[in-house]
């Protein structure tokens, strides 16, 4: 068929635009929506993606990564003695409050673990050395959260509560978008982290006529002033709260038997895999929130937009066109061949509008993980299926604008 | 052959349907037969009778013609002739075939096979060439791609306008267009031309032209041609005339 379809739709250039723009409005709406949530819940779960420990050994309180009551750190030496456990190490999670040279202060997440195995820290460290943290009071922060800490480069010192805390690496696809900042360091700085309060004093004078004068000092400073006597910090004790025992399991384990020989060597604890654990919070994150929900719907809007646009259009369009549709009825084309006609326009509107936004949102997408460290996650499928939803979004439309033609009677064709 | 005999063989069964067709083509002798075509339109409670007991029968190989003043019903008798309106009652055969007994996607494939229109608003598509057009038209009757942009352009050749073939409607007079609308109703060489008032938004050189050309094209290919037209000027061209006043036709006229 010499392409009607196409024609028609080049003919009136500014439609044609305009229904694109209300394309691609909906489709980047749609990506965004979905990339964001596909970004953020992954983003949850970024640290335990890339660990390489096969179990997490949790309190049985625990409501997801960042959210469990602590245990004990002797449950580590106990782990260890579980038959199939290769490695047993501990991962400290706490928090506190990062305050920068020029005195911004910001809440941070303290992850403290064993530099020497790579269980916990999988990613990459993009500048500077992991090992450089088993120094005390250095850390790793991920490179998306310098500008957030109030830094600009590696090498800057801090403090995290009343302690220096040198950045001495860089690590990368390590923050989630919704916790406090990340800092990762030795179990030793993190617990020395963890343990430093703040100091307060009130100081009061007498003045003449009696008047008693007291001020509040609030002092990140130890009391003593001395802040370069500062003592390293102390070796973990078995005593001492941590929040996951990692494990290693010997090769050819059944991890599912682990568990349970895990769960019962250790009191109150439960273990989980690598992907229940990730799976876990992601659910936390994206249905507890309400944050899953919101994206989704903000889709859904995107999906009903485009629709509303292109249904809009095509109809507009085919009414423009009716006398043609007529033409080609009264000239004997089948319905199919006039329903032909429109769906080519449909499957034009939506590769044509999908392409163009779907670059922008890939775009988008590498700008806000590197200017602003957000993940706007677009995976093969996340793209696949947007498009097929372009597509079902413009047939859709278009079988709705096809009852206008189904309708039209082909003795219009006769009138003047 | 008369009616009773048709309506025979037409019930001697389905199964020798297909040769029953051809026997029947070989030996009519009317292209176009209607017999008491009645055809009312309602609209609300409103009731008008348009066309009343029409019959009429059209020779194979014929140019005829309708005339009759505005609103007399010739639109009405045309649509209902080329299977485009269904009547309230009455029978039409186009080439033998009974066509007010066929189904809606039947009756289109019957159009497609053997029906060429032309209008008088010419209801060329605007967005393509004047090639284009006519290739639709092939496109549609099953030919495609180079045999249909060959036909095309022989087609255009035959109605003088193979210089203008990549023009879109817009840039064509009003006679050139008329003129690409009949190398599309040509097109895939169909055994009736039906056109209504083709002359009329042309002036008296094209549309001379015009009619000229049909009936040129018409009588080389033995076609049958149904004219709906108050242009007196046609009546030259015409083998047969026939008037329809107030929904009621009144008795032919043969011309030669
Ligand atoms: N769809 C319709 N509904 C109601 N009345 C109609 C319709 N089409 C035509 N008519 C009426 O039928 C009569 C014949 O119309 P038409 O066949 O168009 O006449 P002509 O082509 O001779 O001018 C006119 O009075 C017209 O108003
Ligand atoms: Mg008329």
């Amino acid at each position: 068929m010499a392409s009607i379809a196409r024609k028609n739709l080049f003919e009136d250039i500014p439609r044609f635009l305009v229904a694109q723009a209300g394309i691609m409005f909906a489709v980047s709406l749609v990506t965004i929506q979905v990339g964001i949530l596909k970004g953020f819940t992954r983003s949850t779960a970024l640290l335990i993606d890339q660990s390489t420990a096969d179990l997490w050994v949790a309190s049985k309180d625990m409501v997801h990564l960042e959210l469990t009551s602590p245990i004990a750190a002797e449950k580590v030496v106990q782990a260890q003695q579980v038959s199939g456990v290769e490695r047993a190490e501990a991962l400290m999670i706490r928090s506190s409050i990062w305050r920068s040279d020029s005195g911004l202060i910001t809440p941070v997440r303290i992850f403290g673990f064993d530099p020497n195995s790579r269980l916990f820290a999988g990613w990459d460290v993009s500048q500077g050395k992991l090992n450089a943290v088993k120094q005390p009071f250095k850390v790793v922060v991920d490179r998306s959260s310098l500008k957030n800490l109030g830094q600009t480069q590696i090498g800057e010192q801090g403090k995290i509560g009343t302690l220096p805390a040198q950045i001495v690496g860089l690590s990368q696809d390590t923050q989630s978008i919704v916790s406090s900042l990340f800092i990762f360091t030795s179990l030793e700085n993190a617990n020395a982290y963890a343990t430093a309060g703040l100091n307060t004093s009130v100081n009061c004078t007498r003045k003449t006529q009696g008047n008693l004068v007291c001020t509040n000092n609030f002092d990140n400073a130890p009391l003593d002033g001395k802040p370069a006597s500062l003592t390293p910090p102390r070796s973990l004790s078995i005593s001492d709260p941590i929040s996951y025992v990692l494990i290693r399991a010997k090769p050819g384990q059944d991890l599912q038997q682990l568990k349970q020989r895990l769960e019962a060597a250790l009191p109150d604890t439960r273990a989980y895999t690598q992907a229940e654990l990730a799976e876990q919070t992601q659910v936390y994150w994206s249905e507890r929130t309400g944050v899953g929900f919101i994206l989704s719907l903000g889709a859904t809007v995107g999906f009903v937009v485009g629709m509303v646009i292109v249904g809009q259009i095509l109809y507009s369009s085919v009414a423009d066109h009716l006398r043609e549709f007529g033409t080609l009825k009264a000239m004997g084309a089948s319905n199919w061949v006039i329903y032909s006609v429109i769906l080519e326009q449909a499957m034009w509107m939506a590769v044509l509008g999908y392409i163009p936004s779907m670059a922008f949102c890939l775009g988008l997408g590498a700008w806000t993980q590197t200017a602003k460290g957000i993940m706007i996650l677009i995976t093969p499928a996340t793209a696949g299926g947007v498009l097929i939803l372009t597509v079902v979004m413009c047939v859709g439309s278009a079988l709705f604008a096809v009852q206008k033609v189904t309708r039209v009677d082909p003795a219009i064709v006769f009138k003047a | 052959m008369t009616a009773t005999q048709i309506d025979l063989l037409q019930s001697a069964g389905s199964a020798s349907q297909a040769n029953l067709s051809i026997r029947l083509e070989r030996t009519e002798v009317n292209a176009i037969a209607a017999r008491g075509v009645e055809m009312v339109y309602q609209s609300g409670t409103e009731r008008f009778q348009a066309l009343k007991n029409i019959d009429l029968e059209v020779k194979s190989g014929d140019i005829q013609l309708l005339m009759g003043p505005s609103g007399s019903g010739k639109t009405t008798l045309l649509s209902i002739l080329a299977g485009i309106l269904t009547p309230t009652s009455g029978s039409v055969s186009l080439l033998g075939e009974e066509i007010s007994k066929l189904s809606s996607s039947k009756l289109a494939k019957f159009r497609l096979e053997n029906i060429g229109f032309i209008f008088q608003g010419f209801n060329l598509f605007p967005a393509l060439t004047a090639l284009e057009n006519v290739e639709v038209a092939l496109n549609l009757k099953g030919i495609r791609r180079a045999a249909a942009h060959r036909q095309a352009l022989d087609l255009l050749d035959q109605v003088g306008l193979s210089q203008q073939a990549k023009r879109h409607p817009q840039d064509l007079s009003g006679g050139q267009k008329q003129r690409v609308a009949i190398a599309r109703a040509l097109a895939g060489n169909p055994r009736l031309i039906m056109a209504d008032e083709p002359t009329a938004a042309l002036d008296s050189h094209n549309g001379h032209a015009v009619i000229e050309l049909l009936r040129n094209l018409a009588k080389e290919k033995g076609r049958t041609v149904l004219i709906v037209t108050h242009d007196p000027r046609i009546i030259d061209v015409a083998d047969s005339v026939a008037y329809l006043e107030d929904g009621v036709l009144k008795s032919g006229v043969r011309t030669r």
